[in-house]
């Protein structure tokens, strides 16, 4: 067993976690943060995204001691209370979500690159969830909607 | 079995872990390689030792002669370096050319190099630098120039008590340019994962100096010199590129014979050279390059 401390969606966590627990297993199996979901395992489909210190990683291959001083977001760390993300909202709006299994992994990606690139071109887009496979929409409504955000986002900060 | 984790705070304590484990001890960076071979139960050793967030090993540091890049350092920090970008053209595009965003963020250097894998995007490049291995252990510390690094498929020469330290390469003076170009996208294509980098220093519109290094076309990614020796102290203009391209092509189709992917792979690399050649050419001309750069 190993002793970990790390901070999830704005919680302190102190927890023991076993030696071949993965980021994903300790979010999932221990701490029931089922949002984050696991496809492949092998870092290739991009479900498994979390923000780790400030960028996207897959929690499918980050062991959960390495998250030892850790700040991590995970989808249930996105919306504030009752009140969806601007994010979450285009997805909806835009008719983005179908099965819904990418869906949390690419609104991760899309506020990585919203908090740094708060007016990315499609191509950026495109560039930014390319870690984020979808078998459902196609591609075309995910950037819809992440444009749509953006421009939300920019707004509300006008306000 | 890992039975065993360790987060060391300091390389000092790394090494002493090392030193009087190190035969048990496998070490974990971004684990982007490593955790999926734990998975597998391809480790053989019972302790896991995370390195990736020692700060010691997560720099880059540009002096007048020399850049030296931490092992620790990830594909990301590279990227948004400024001089490696507008410089060192070939590093660049072989670090922004890894996997996906998520594993450019965890992904290092250091284990790109280690992992000793064929088709690894950042050694091409790095060869073609003709960089050099910085290794240390406990009270020991040694250079390796990278092309003798590679021991065999997978195998590299730090020992069970060392780890990788850094990397070190010449700065591109007015003249010299370096390359990279890559076939083949995703980890699922990675057998077709061919590259080739090539530094080139011109004098006179001719080649002075030339270093040409590819991956996944071997056991490990490695330079071609016979294609430059071929090259060097050539004039420019009297190289017919589609010559040279042929005699790669052979070149390559002796040595991976035997292997399904020889036919496929001799082909190629013929375009992935010449694109490759062509840019660095055209870098090494580049004046740009040439004002930013005393
Ligand atoms: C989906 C996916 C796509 C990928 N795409 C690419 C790609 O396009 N191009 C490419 O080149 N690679 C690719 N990779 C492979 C991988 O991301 C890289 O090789 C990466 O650089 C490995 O670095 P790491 O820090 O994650 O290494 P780890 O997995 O932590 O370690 C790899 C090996 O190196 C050893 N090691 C690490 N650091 C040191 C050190 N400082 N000293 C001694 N030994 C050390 C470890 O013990 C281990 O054996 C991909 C991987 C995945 C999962
Ligand atoms: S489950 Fe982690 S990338 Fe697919
Ligand atoms: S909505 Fe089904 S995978 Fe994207």
């Amino acid at each position: 067993m190993n002793h970990i401390s790390l901070t999830i969606n704005k919680k302190m966590y102190s927890i023991d976690v076993e030696e071949d627990v993965r980021l994903i297993d300790l979010l999932r199996d221990q701490l029931f943060l089922t949002g984050t979901k696991e496809g492949c395992g092998e870092g290739e489909c991009g479900a498994c995204t979390v923000i780790m210190d400030g960028r996207v990683v897959n929690s499918c291959l980050v062991m959960a001691f390495q998250a030892e001083g850790s700040n991590i977001t995970t989808i249930e760390g996105m919306s504030d209370k009752d009140e969806l993300h601007p994010i979450q909202k285009a997805f909806l709006d835009k008719g983005a979500v179908q099965c819904g299994f990418c869906t949390p992994g690419m609104v991760l990606s899309a506020k990585s690159l919203l908090d740094k690139n708060e007016n990315p071109t499609r191509e950026e887009i495109r560039e930014g969830i390319s870690g984020n496979l979808c078998r459902c929409t196609g591609y075309n409504k995910i950037v819809d909607a992440i444009e749509l955000a953006s421009k939300e986002i920019r707004e509300e900060k006008k306000e | 079995m890992i039975n065993k984790c360790i987060n060391p705070k300091t390389v000092e304590e790394a090494l002493d872990i090392l030193e009087s484990n190190g035969k048990d001890v496998k070490l974990i960076a971004g684990g982007t390689d490593l955790v999926i071979d734990l998975r597998n139960n391809k480790i053989d050793k019972n302790i896991l030792m995370n390195i990736s967030k020692l700060k010691e090993l997560r720099f880059i540091t540009i002096d007048e002669n020399e850049i030296t890049i931490g092992s620790g350092t990830k594909f990301i920090e590279i990227i948004e370096n400024q001089h490696i970008k507008e410089k060192i053209v070939g590093l660049w595009k072989a670090c922004k050319s890894v996997g996906s965003p998520q594993i450019r963020n965890m992904g290092t250097i250091g284990g790109n190099i280690c992992n000793g894998s064929m088709a690894a995007d950042s050694v091409p490049p790095l060869l073609a630098l003709d960089a050099t291995a910085l290794i240390i252990g406990k009270n020991k510390t040694r250079s390796v120039p990278l092309r003798e690094l590679y021991l065999d498929k997978g195998k590299v020469d730090i020992a069970d008590d060392e780890i990788l330290y850094a990397i070190k390469f010449h700065r591109l003076r007015e003249k010299e340019s370096i390359s990279f170009e890559k076939l083949g996208l995703r980890k699922a294509l990675a057998i077709a994962r061919i590259s080739c980098s090539i530094y080139i220093n011109l004098e006179n519109n001719s080649i002075k100096d030339i270093k040409i290094a590819t991956g996944a076309l071997g056991k490990y990614p490695q330079r071609e010199n016979h294609i430059e020796k071929r090259l060097v102290n050539k004039k420019v203009d009297e190289i017919i590129l589609k010559d040279i391209a042929e005699e790669m092509s052979k070149h390559v189709s002796k040595r991976l014979k035997g292997r399904s992917s020889r036919s496929f792979k001799s082909i190629a690399i013929k375009g992935i050279f010449a694109e490759a050649y062509k840019s660095a050419i055209k870098g090494a001309n580049d004046e740009s390059h040439k004002s930013h750069n005393k």
